[in-house]
């Protein structure tokens, strides 16, 4: 018997669904010294479990719950899950996280990781409580929303207590950017998580348990952890009241409201579809996950009218964007009616928002014609087009039938010119953030596209350094001054500042905590400092920030190989024609991106990859201990 | 004055940091099995609800092996964990579904108000809980039993799930 791992639950639980077989094995402790936990531990199963150019639907492909050791813990933000497998969506290294209870229920029942792989006969979902583990018959609910589906879940297994992870029709019916929905409204959105668990017959997860997690250094953690309550805590008084979507009119009077399918970062009508609308009209409470002293999450419904919606966990800032502005609309009905839509039916709500928007504006070029969508004409504008949409893509009818395949796909589809206003990054839809409005940063991340494509927040808000100008406590990690002027491209240490912000950004994914618990300023987030003494009081491990911030340079590292190995290379790092041509109106009117290339080659750079190829180093590969995959990903390379 | 634990059920966003608080300061483990308050998030309705122990005493009654008593100074019920044998009949009788039993040690679980200074208290970040004089505290209770003479949880009345 290994020693303690403290802070940890020490054990992996496998399932295999082909087989009914399901087995428990002992967390790798040596893994865990590398990669600490998470995403970054997953990546390491992934890179040696999976072979290169695997089908993601087939029954081979892996789907990992990761927690990490900060998970289910005292620390502010604590109640995160992430979900790995290689994307259906992408082809490339998934990830998608979800806040809620589901991460720390998993830990509370004994288990660092679940990894179910093969695929069952018939729809089944999982109920876990401790060791007791059954795989369950899930054919009567097969069809159900979420919602539903989670109602009679909970039901069945007379366990209210019990949190469950679910897949909705979108995930069944293997629409590209299925969600996984945690507790009814918490969003596991991007990647395609939920397609993963539907082409398994996975329905659902249900989890409780009622196991110890202990500190090595109990009155240290607890103090340590207070500490950062407190800190933490001073963020409920503005994103805790305001929500995700508080941000929504400001980043409008910017000019980095992502609109009309990214032609523009201005949107008129704006106000009325904010925070404060949302808040003065349709808000019942503001809903926490598990030890978040924060609060931002908005519990809404309509409570009448056209777009009656009951109430649920909605809608996000991503959320209103992507379904309100990028497609100009501008009820906020009809956005919380489309956002629980979403929610229930399983989709991610950045995703469908993308493709409902290229898809108007395709219509509106001839691309699409009634006759492909039975008669409804795609208006910019016009509530029911969306929900007429989302209706259509869970159901794959008509039109819906191709657009349940993401954005790139049906470019590829319609014709070459489609592929200009497709804006994705490897085949991730792009978020409610601009590569020009926004600010450079952005136009680097969703280039290099790692770890799971166009994604404002994995590894992390990069324009947190430039458009934010917060340092998040890493001055004394060498974070360089932010450029004076935002759209400034090269020549202001662009490449320093990233490699910095994305190492620590990668943490929250391996600790599995929230990112909103790292994003703050420094004087209300947890910065690596504040980290490793959390970490070493938990673990009885000394870690030290610097070792820490290698950790996740290793795991974004390592995350980029998996992608190398599956083709990725400097050729696919580059942003869709639309986000580098001038941004129609607004105050942010006439910005480009001027010199992407410029940009990527300092950034290469300071990551130690290789200019002409992307992929990282043999050097900065074996400086990491990646020895091993640098053979792989540079053995068919000059 | 005498003090009384209570909540401002309003201000409960669910978090759970009670829970975790509270098995903390008794055990130093993080595990919400073992706290003394339960968050209940209701499903479709707008509720998240601290639950605890009122201090009723009905348990001490009940108690087959008088392993319960009152604290005098701040009127808890306490566990005599060496009487106590885990039959249950304290979680039998409990009409809130407050006591409930350590999953390891088998022995009740029944707030104790941690002698006088609640933890949970000291850490909800919204002042969801509050620990006040009787006086007090009997008007926050009255609120939390007006509540329950309210025809309706909200206006989003119709089933549309």
């Amino acid at each position: 018997m290994a020693e303690k791992l403290y802070g940890y639950a020490g054990k992996i639980l496998r399932v295999n669904l082909t087989t009914s077989k399901i087995s428990v094995e002992p967390t790798d402790e040596a893994l865990l010294k590398r990669y600490l936990g998470g995403t970054a531990y997953a990546a390491r199963i992934l890179w040696d479990r999976l072979p290169a150019g695997l089908d993601p639907l087939s029954p081979d492909n892996l789907f990992i719950v990761c927690t990490g050791p900060l998970t289910g813990t005292l620390i502010p933000c604590s109640g995160s899950v992430e979900f790995c497998f290689k994307s259906p969506l992408t082809g490339i290294f998934g990830e998608t996280r979800a806040g809620g209870v589901f991460g720390p229920k998993v830990k509370f029942a004994g288990y660092d990781f679940i990894i179910v792989e093969g695929r069952a006969e018939k729809p089944v979902y999982l109920n876990i409580f401790d060791d007791e583990v059954e795989i369950r018959d899930a054919s009567h609910i097969w069809g159900k929303t979420v919602h539903e589906a989670t109602d009679i879940i909970l039901d069945e297994i007379h366990n209210h207590n019990a949190s469950v992870a679910c897949i909705g029709p979108g995930g069944e019916k293997l629409v590209r950017y299925a969600s996984i929905m945690v507790d009814y409204d918490r969003a596991a959105g991007r990647c395609g998580g939920g397609t993963v668990m539907g082409s398994k017959n996975l329905k659902a997860i249900a989890v409780d348990g009622d196991r110890d997690i202990v500190a090595a250094d109990p009155d240290k953690f607890w103090e340590t952890a207070m500490e950062g309550m407190k800190r933490v805590g001073k963020r409920r008084n503005t994103l805790g009241i305001l929500g995700t979507i508080g941000g929504l009119a400001g980043l409008n009077e910017a000019g980095a409201l992502p609109t009309k399918n990214f032609q523009t970062c201005y949107f008129e009508d704006a106000p009325k579809i904010s925070g404060d609308e949302l808040a003065r009209k349709y808000l019942a409470k503001r809903r926490a996950c598990f030890a978040c002293p924060i609060g931002c999450g908005r519990y809404a419904g309509i409570p009448g009218g056209k777009y009656l919606t009951p109430l649920h966990e909605g809608s996000e800032y991503e959320t209103a964007v992507m379904l309100g502005s990028e497609a100009l609309v501008s009820d906020l009905e009809a956005i919380v009616r489309a956002s629980y839509l979403c929610n229930t039916y399983g989709l991610d709500t950045i995703s469908a928002g993308n493709v409902i928007a290229f898809a108007i504006e395709a219509f509106e070029r001839g691309l699409i014609t009634e006759e492909d969508t039975g008669g409804l004409k795609l208006r910019w504008g016009d509530p029911d087009v969306v929900l007429n949409l989302i209706d259509m893509i869970v159901q794959r009818r008509d039109i819906g039938d191709l657009l349940a395949e993401g954005v790139k796909r049906v470019a590829e589809k319609l014709n070459k010119d489609a592929a200009d206003f497709a804006c994705h990054g490897k085949g991730l839809e792009m978020p409610a953030h601009d590569s020009r409005g926004t600010g450079k940063s952005i136009a680097v991340q969703y280039a290099i596209g790692n770890p799971r494509g166009a994604c404002h927040v994995h590894p992390s808000w990069t324009a947190m350094w430039d458009f934010s100008r917060n340092d998040m406590g890493l001055k004394e990690f060498g974070l360089p001054e932010p450029p004076k002027d935002r759209f400034q491209e090269t020549g202001v240490n662009r490449g320093k500042a990233f490699k910095i912000i994305v190492s620590f950004g990668e943490l929250a994914g391996i600790l599995v905590i929230c990112t909103q618990a790292i994003h703050g300023t420094a004087e209300e987030n947890l910065n690596p400092t504040r980290l490793s003494a959390l970490l070493s009081a938990l673990t009885g491990w000394d870690i030290t920030a610097k070792e820490l911030l290698t950790v996740g340079e290793r795991s974004y590292n390592l995350k980029r190989c998996f992608n190398v190995r599956e083709g990725v290379s400097r050729k696919d790092d580059k942003l869709p024609r639309r986000q580098v041509e001038p941004l129609a109106s607004g105050p942010t009117k006439g910005i480009k991106v001027e010199n992407l290339e410029g940009m990527l080659d300092e950034v290469y750079e300071a990551l130690g990859w290789d200019k002409k190829t992307g992929i990282p180093s043999r050097e900065k590969l074996s400086e990491l201990g990646l020895q091993d995959v640098a053979e792989i990903v540079w053995k068919k390379q000059p | 004055m005498a003090k009384a634990l209570v909540a401002d059920i309003d201000k409960c966003t669910g978090c759970r940091i009670c829970e975790l608080v509270c098995a903390y300061r008794h055990f130093k483990v993080m595990n919400p099995a073992k706290s003394r308050i339960h968050v209940v998030r209701m499903p479709h309705e707008p509720t998240d609800a601290p639950i605890f122990c009122i201090q009723c005493g009905l348990c001490i009654d009940a108690c087959p092996f008088n392993a319960l008593r009152r604290d005098l100074k701040t009127g808890a019920i306490i566990v005599d964990e060496d009487k106590c044998t885990g039959c249950g009949i304290c979680v039998q009788v409990c009409p809130y579904g407050a006591a409930t039993l350590n999953p390891d040690s088998k022995k009740s679980l029944i707030c104790d108000l941690c002698g006088g200074d609640p933890e949970c208290v000291k850490h909800c970040p919204e002042n969801a809980l509050l620990y006040v004089d009787v006086e007090t505290a009997a008007a926050y209770k009255r609120r939390l039993t007006a509540r329950l003479h309210r025809r309706h949880l909200s206006p989003y009345l119709p089933d549309v799930r």
